[in-house]
C-alpha cells in the first residue's frame, strides 16, 4: 500500500487495477485515493484506527445499498443551468455538435 | 456432487452487497458464511426484514438450500442448492411463485428483490415466473435508492439482449403502489417472467456508447391526480428538450391499491393503500446504451411535480454525463452476466465515477472471492473518461442443468 502513497494525479487507470485487488484496504478507501480526495496528513499511523472505528464512523446514508446514488439536485439544478456544462454534454446527444468528439 | 465433498465456506463480513454476494453464492455453488451483520447496530442488529424475505425468495427458486441463522441473525451459513426456478411443488402454483413482501419490509422498493432475481434467472433450470404482492410491494422509486419497476422493465431487461438472452422476458406491473406512510401499506403487485434460460450467456463486447439520440419515459400518479403526471412531465421535457427533440414520457395514471385493512370490526375490508406520484426516465444511445433515472414523491409529500420532473431530468443528464456503455445501477446486472459467461474476455466500456465506486471495487473483489478472474482495466484511448473493463468469463454458466 506504501508504493501508492506517492501518486498525484487522479483517476489513473493502472492505479485502481493496482489498488482494485489491494485487500488491505477498503473499497471506500480505494475510491478516495483514486480520485485523488484525501488529505493525506492523517494517513499512515491512523489507518489502523479507522479500521477499527469505521462502523461507527460511517455516514448513516451510506449504510445501506444503493442503486441510485443520492443527488444534492439544488448543485445540479446550478450545473445545467450553466451554459457550459449543457455546451460540454452535447456531443453526447445526436442532435449535438457532429463535430465533437466520439463520432457516431 | 456438490454434496459429498463440502465445499469450504467462502467467508464474508458486513450486511453491505449481502445480494450481490448471495447471487453469487448461488450461481457458482460455493456455500458462504456472513459474519457480523449490523452487529454493532444498537437498535436493529442482524438481518432485517427485506433481507430475510429475499433469502425466502431464494430459497423458493432453488431446490436444496441450506440457510442457518445465528440467534440473532448477525451470522448467516448459506448452502446454494440448484436454481429450478418456479418449480411444480416447491412453492409454485400453476408455474407461477407468488412472493409476498410484507409490511416491514416495505424500507426497500421491490427492484431490490428483482434485480437480483434475474440476474439469477436465466441459468435457472426452469422458467422463473414470479409474482411480488403484499403490502410492503413498492414499484415505484424509493428513498432507499431503489429504482422504479419502469425503470427495470426498460433500462434493466434490454440489457439481457447483449448476452443472447431476450425471449420471453417480461416485467407486468398488474399494481402500483407508492413509498407508503408508516401504518399504511403499499400493495403493489408485480409480475416477472423470465423464459430465456441459457447454458452460458454470450461473450459482451460493449465499447462505443454512441450518441443518446432518444428519451422514452414514464410518469406514474397512484391514488393521486393524473394532472401531476402532465406537470411533472412537462418540467422534464423542459431541461431535456435542450439536448434531445426525441423525448416522450408516458403517463400512467392508476387508483390507489385498495389493501386488505385487517381491522378487527372489519374483516375482508379494504383500505386505501399508499399514494405518490413519480417520474421514470431512460436515455437511448444510437448503440442501444441505456441510461436512467428515477424519482419518486416521498412518502411525506410536500414536494410538486415540477420539482420531480426536474430532478429526474436532471439526474438523468447526471448519469449521461458519467459516460460510458452501461450506467452505475446496471452495471452490477452486465458485470455479473459477463463473469458467469463463456471462456471468452468480455469487454464493456465503464464512465470512470462509475467503476471508480465503492459498489463497484466490492463487487470485483467478491467476483474473485467466488474463483473469478479479476478485471483487466485499462484506458480506452488517451483522453477518454471511460476506460474499459475485460471480464474473463468461467464457463461454469447454468450451475443447475449441469448438475441435474
Amino acid at each position: 500500500a506504501m508504493e501508492i502513497h506517492g501518486q498525484k494525479r487522479p483517476y489513473r487507470t493502472t492505479d485502481l487495477a493496482r489498488m482494485m485487488y489491494n485487500l488491505t484496504m477498503t473499497p471506500a478507501e480505494v475510491v478516495k485515493k483514486w480520485r485523488g480526495e484525501e488529505d493525506d496528513d492523517e494517513e499512515g499511523d491512523e489507518a489502523d484506527d479507522d479500521f477499527f472505528n469505521k462502523s461507527k464512523a460511517q455516514d448513516p446514508a451510506n449504510l445501506e445499498d444503493r442503486h441510485i446514488p443520492i443527488f444534492d439536485y439544488a448543485a445540479l439544478e446550478a450545473k445545467w443551468e450553466d451554459e457550459e456544462a449543457i455546451e460540454s454534454l452535447k456531443s453526447r446527444f445526436a442532435t449535438g455538435h457532429m463535430a465533437g468528439k466520439g463520432g457516431d | 456432487m456438490a454434496a459429498e465433498d463440502p465445499q469450504p465456506l467462502l467467508r464474508f463480513t458486513g450486511h453491505r452487497h449481502l445480494t450481490t454476494r448471495l447471487l453469487l453464492s448461488t450461481l457458482t455453488g460455493r456455500p458462504i458464511r456472513i459474519s457480523q451483520i449490523r452487529s454493532t447496530s444498537p437498535t436493529t442488529p442482524g438481518l432485517t426484514p427485506h433481507e430475510v424475505s429475499f433469502l425466502r425468495l431464494l430459497d423458493a427458486v432453488t431446490n436444496g438450500t441450506q440457510i442457518e441463522f445465528s440467534m440473532t441473525g448477525t451470522t448467516l451459513v448459506y448452502r446454494p442448492g440448484l436454481i429450478t426456478g418456479s418449480a411444480e411443488g416447491l412453492g409454485a402454483q400453476g408455474g407461477v411463485l407468488r412472493h409476498e413482501i410484507t409490511r416491514e419490509c416495505a424500507g426497500r422498493g421491490v427492484s431490490w428483490w428483482i434485480i437480483p432475481l434475474c440476474i439469477l434467472a436465466p441459468f435457472s433450470k426452469g422458467s422463473v415466473n414470479v409474482t411480488f404482492w403484499g403490502e410492503g410491494c413498492i414499484t415505484s422509486s424509493t428513498p432507499a435508492g431503489d429504482m422504479s419497476i419502469d425503470s427495470v422493465r426498460t433500462a434493466i431487461l434490454p440489457l439481457y439482449k447483449g448476452f443472447g438472452i431476450e425471449r420471453n422476458i417480461e416485467v407486468r406491473v398488474l399494481k402500483r403502489g407508492c413509498v407508503p406512510r408508516s401504518g399504511v401499506a403499499a400493495g403493489g403487485e408485480v409480475q416477472v417472467v423470465f423464459g430465456h434460460q441459457v447454458r452460458v450467456p454470450k461473450t459482451l463486447h460493449l465499447l462505443n456508447p454512441g450518441r443518446v439520440k432518444k428519451v422514452r419515459g414514464v410518469a406514474y400518479a397512484v391514488g393521486v391526480s393524473g394532472a401531476n403526471n402532465a406537470r411533472a412531465i412537462e418540467s422534464a421535457r423542459g431541461v431535456l428538450n435542450k439536448f434531445v427533440p426525441d423525448t416522450y414520457i408516458f403517463s400512467d395514471v392508476s387508483a390507489a391499491p385498495q389493501v386488505e385493512s385487517k381491522e378487527k370490526g372489519n374483516p375482508g375490508g379494504k383500505k386505501k393503500g399508499a399514494v405518490g406520484f413519480g417520474v421514470s426516465l431512460v436515455a437511448e444511445s444510437s448503440t442501444g446504451c441505456l441510461y436512467s433515472a428515477d424519482v419518486a414523491s416521498p412518502p411525506t409529500g410536500g414536494v410538486t411535480p415540477e420539482d420531480v420532473g426536474k430532478q429526474a431530468a436532471y439526474q438523468l443528464l447526471e448519469t449521461i454525463e458519467q459516460g460510458g456503455c452501461v450506467e452505475k445501477s446496471a452495471a452490477e446486472t452486465v458485470l455479473c452476466l459477463m463473469a458467469m459467461g463463456s471462456e471468452d474476455v468480455g469487454r464493456v466500456a465503464l464512465g470512470k465515477d462509475v467503476i471508480g465506486d465503492e459498489d463497484m471495487v466490492q463487487l470485483g473483489r467478491d467476483l474473485r472471492e467466488f474463483g473469478g478472474a479479476g478485471w483487466g482495466l485499462r484506458d480506452k484511448g488517451e483522453e477518454s473518461e471511460e476506460l474499459v473493463v475485460s471480464v474473463v468469463g468461467r464457463g461454469v454458466g447454468n450451475v443447475g442443468r449441469k448438475m441435474a
